[in-house]
């Protein structure tokens, strides 16, 4: 089998060089209960020569066949490799690539910050003070307002002016718990996104839409110091 | 509570909220810098490639829809870096071309073959003799267990032209390991 030769050979038991691995990729997937996995999808469609007029089919072919056999083994020993590079990866140690990963997250970091999306600037107080925010600034306050509540994660956060300087609509998505209620969780947003509006920033905040996007599982009941599972009997509790 | 989604730290970070990106840089470098160090066979150049294509990711996430997963989209930006990266290195070579790799003096006695360092050296040695695009294929097939349908989407080429490299690239390396035994 020399790297000249045609790209797919053909074994002199009449079956491709590349079927009869990939049967064999297909088989392991199975056997490793990954039919849905990474390999998995090698079941369904191993080329025109494993169809069913293909000649020789099969584990039992191959299992008894030579040339099969050799072509195998010849996988086999790059497969031993290929798992020593797999393991190698991951050997370095815990600490050591948490390490490096920080480092390299700071040094990516400080290019992003060189180029930041502030967004728009949204006045604030009356026209004479001159004083603004910038859109993602309050769409941040907003957000982690949202978090103070238990069990809550929030995404986009938008802020429109409904006049020239304001009041604002601010709509905001939210990854929730499965225990809040949700229509008493829209709530507690309305109020806490209202108050870091009013109190942090000066601005009056006349609509907050929320939308829960999606229902995570809630905090382990351990975590909850025995206040109980209800996300917003804890919230109650703690204030 | 979990950590919070790619998806939903995504959409933040579209919105420039850097906090949020930063939680995904953290989160995905070292998989994707494992990715890069293995395309282009040094840790150096894999960091400049990784840290480009988080900087570029940074620029596009607001147009970035979340068809796909980040972390898919994040293997297409740097296997795309390190790609152009390859293709620049060195002119396209026919694979009939390459010469085999010889085994290094050290490494030609089976109970050095069996050390997992010098194998991996070996292997990596081996890979050189790829194309970029086969090289792409097989490492995010056999080394990131990627699926056939995620690498034709990550490398931008036909599902059936994804499995023609992987089984390219195999046959080359069973040929250029097979010198070791």
């Amino acid at each position: 089998m020399a790297l000249g030769e045609h790209d797919d050979p053909i074994l002199p038991c009449g079956r491709a060089l590349s079927s009869v691995w990939e049967e064999s990729e297909a088989e392991e997937a199975v056997e490793a209960g990954l039919a849905g996995g990474p390999a998995g999808d090698g079941a369904l469609d191993v080329g025109p020569q494993a169809g069913p007029d293909a000649g020789p089919q099969g584990g039992p072919h191959a299992a008894r066949c030579p040339y099969c056999q050799e072509a195998l083994a010849g996988l086999g020993v790059l497969d031993r490799y290929v798992r020593e590079a797999r393991q190698t990866a991951g050997a370095a140690g815990r600490d050591e690539e948490d390490r490096s990963t920080e480092r390299f997250t700071a040094r990516v970091m400080d290019l992003v910050r060189t180029e930041l999306r502030p967004g728009r600037t949204l006045p604030l107080g009356d026209p004479e003070d001159d004083a603004w925010i910038t859109e993602a600034a309050a769409a941040k306050s907003f957000r982690a307002a949202a978090e103070t509540l238990p069990d809550v994660q929030a995404g986009s956060c938008r802020v429109t002016l409904l006049a020239p300087r304001g009041p604002m609509k601010v709509a905001i998505e939210l990854a929730a718990g499965y225990a809040w209620p949700l229509p008493a969780l829209a709530d507690r947003v309305r109020e806490r996104v209202r108050a870091a509006a009013r109190d942090g920033i000066g601005l009056e905040v006349e609509e907050v839409d929320v939308t829960v996007v999606d229902l995570v599982e809630d905090a382990a009941e351990g975590e909850t110091g025995g206040s109980g599972g209800h996300p917003e009997a804890r919230e109650e509790g703690r204030s | 509570m979990p950590e919070p989604s790619d998806a939903l730290l995504a959409v933040r970070a579209a919105e420039g909220d850097e906090g949020a990106f930063e939680v995904l840089v953290r989160r995905h470098s070292a998989q994707l810098l494992r990715l890069a160090t293995r395309l282009l066979g040094s840790r150096t150049d894999a960091e400049d490639a990784v840290q480009d294509a988080f900087v570029s990711a940074w620029r596009r996430i607001p147009e970035f829809r979340g068809d796909a997963a980040f972390a898919t989209w994040m293997y297409r930006i740097v296997t795309n870096r390190c790609l152009n990266l390859l293709r620049a290195r060195r002119p396209t070579q026919d694979l009939g071309s390459v010469p085999e790799p010889s085994a290094p003096e050290h490494a030609s006695s089976p109970v050095r073959a069996a050390e997992s360092t010098a194998a991996v050296e070996a292997l990596m040695r081996a890979m050189d003799g790829l194309t970029p695009e086969q090289r792409a294929c097989w490492v995010l097939r056999e080394l990131h267990a990627l699926p056939y349908e995620e690498i034709a989407a990550v490398v931008g080429i036909s599902h059936q032209a994804v499995r023609g490299r992987v089984f390219r690239a195999r046959r080359y390396l069973t040929e250029a390991m097979g010198a070791w035994r």
